[in-house]
């Protein structure tokens, strides 16, 4: 069975057509693209995956719960708390023990070498450094689908290189990750072209 | 003026001496606030944040009603109390006209009306990323709404300060269901004014000052809140 099937997809705002994808199947642990101009529905699109957006018209079926997939926003949120705080968010909601939880979320913070930072308040933090705690805290929960809206603006290309590696090691988890341009080489198999 | 240099030297005197008087109406103003603002936040504040987040028919009304009960005069509030506390009134049985309580139960109807209408301002502002990252981080309803609270936080303890600012010095229902009846239902704002009428000015000013200065703590820390909240 697929991570998820699109068909005839569609989504209308105030008259026009804001995202339109005729049909996409993706499957376990397949890394999808979606690539597109400015305007052409990427975001929207991912917004429907990700559950965020409901008032479409066509079939989209998600075959993952909605605890398993994350979705981070090409100008991620952080909550007005330390970084530590945000990247354990996911897990605490999951029910997983302090101790397990601060582990897990120094490891991705670690990973994404950004550890130091983790007693700074989040909203203090540069784009490219806030960029990297949402992406921590979004793969910290380990997803079965990751919903990535445009990972690597504000990145810088250490911070890119690093992003691309972490992408590499997760072999069992679906990705679609949103582009204006193509991405880094190996971070994707295919891709999928909206036309807007 | 010499009446009232005299006045604020009496009124010195009766705070450094902690006239009697004016300590029990200083505490009983304190817990009734307290006891109004408490009730009003916990049905206040999940009723504002349902509101700001769930739609639903006449929502915009709810929150017009609710902001309009904000500006009711204290004196309306208390005559409405008073009518339903009264011997003939519907809750008249329950005997509590002319008791703290009454007081309570009037200063509830004023503070939730600010508690809701602000807390539902501070939470309806928030960036709409804050609900979407929760969602899509797996939160549950419950973690959400206190994520909602977290992010609304200096909103929402403004919305409390404001209410408690509103209760303590509210004159119009302590008077009317309370009675101004002396080491029962006194409180601050009544024996100001009784004491002012009767030409003790020293203590009515000590009053006064004693709900000034209230005032200007709540409003102090209003202040730090809202610098906070730009840092």
């Amino acid at each position: 069975m697929p991570t998820l099937a699109i068909q005839d997809l569609s989504v209308t705002k105030n008259n026009a057509v804001i995202c339109a994808a005729n049909e996409l199947s993706v499957e376990p642990g397949e890394r999808v693209g979606i690539l597109g101009a400015n305007g052409s529905g990427k975001t929207t699109l991912l917004r429907v995956l990700a559950g965020l957006e409901r008032d479409y018209a066509g079939r989209c079926n998600v075959n993952v719960t909605g605890r398993e997939r994350v979705y981070v926003h090409q100008t991620p949120f952080l909550f007005q708390s330390s970084v530590l705080a945000n990247v354990t968010y996911g897990l605490r909601a999951r029910g997983v023990g302090r101790i397990a939880r601060l582990t897990k979320a120094t490891e991705w913070l670690e990973r994404f070498g950004i550890a130091h930072l983790k007693h700074a308040r989040a909203r203090q933090l540069s784009g490219g450094e806030r960029k990297r705690v949402a992406l921590a805290r979004a793969l910290a929960v380990e997803p079965e689908l990751v919903l990535l809206d445009e990972p690597f603006a504000e990145l810088d290309e250490a911070g890119a290189d690093t992003l691309v590696a972490i992408l590499a090691e997760l072999r069992e988890t679906t990705l679609l990750i949103a582009a204006p341009v193509e991405l880094p080489q190996g971070v994707v198999g295919r891709e999928y072209r909206l036309s807007g | 003026m010499e009446q009232i240099s005299e006045g604020v030297r009496e009124a010195f005197r009766l705070v450094i001496t902690a006239d009697p008087l004016v300590t029990s109406a200083a505490v009983r103003t304190v817990w009734i606030s307290l006891l109004a603002v408490l009730s009003a936040t916990m049905i206040g504040l999940p009723l504002g944040t349902l509101i700001a987040r769930k739609p639903f028919p006449g929502r915009r009304l709810v929150v017009v009603l609710f902001r309009t009960g904000m500006a009711v005069p204290t004196v309306f509030i208390g005559i409405l109390c008073y009518a339903l506390f009264s011997r003939r009134g519907p809750l008249g049985p329950l005997e509590l006209l002319y008791s703290p309580w009454a007081i309570v139960s009037g200063e509830f109807l004023l503070a939730l009306p600010i508690v809701l209408s602000i807390s539902h301002g501070a939470v309806k502002s928030l960036d709409p990323r804050v609900a979407e990252t929760a969602f899509t981080l797996g939160a549950g309803p419950l973690r959400r709404w206190i994520t909602d609270l977290s992010e609304a936080r200096v909103g929402v303890t403004l919305a409390v300060l404001t209410a408690f600012a509103r209760c303590v010095t509210e004159l119009g229902i302590a008077m009317m269901v309370g009675g101004n009846i002396k080491d029962r239902t006194r409180t601050l704002a009544t024996a100001t004014a009784l004491e002012t009428g009767k030409g003790e000015f020293g203590r009515g000013l000590a009053m006064g000052l004693i709900l000034l200065a209230i005032a200007l703590a709540v409003t102090g820390f209003m202040g730090a809140l809202s610098r906070e909240e730009r840092d």
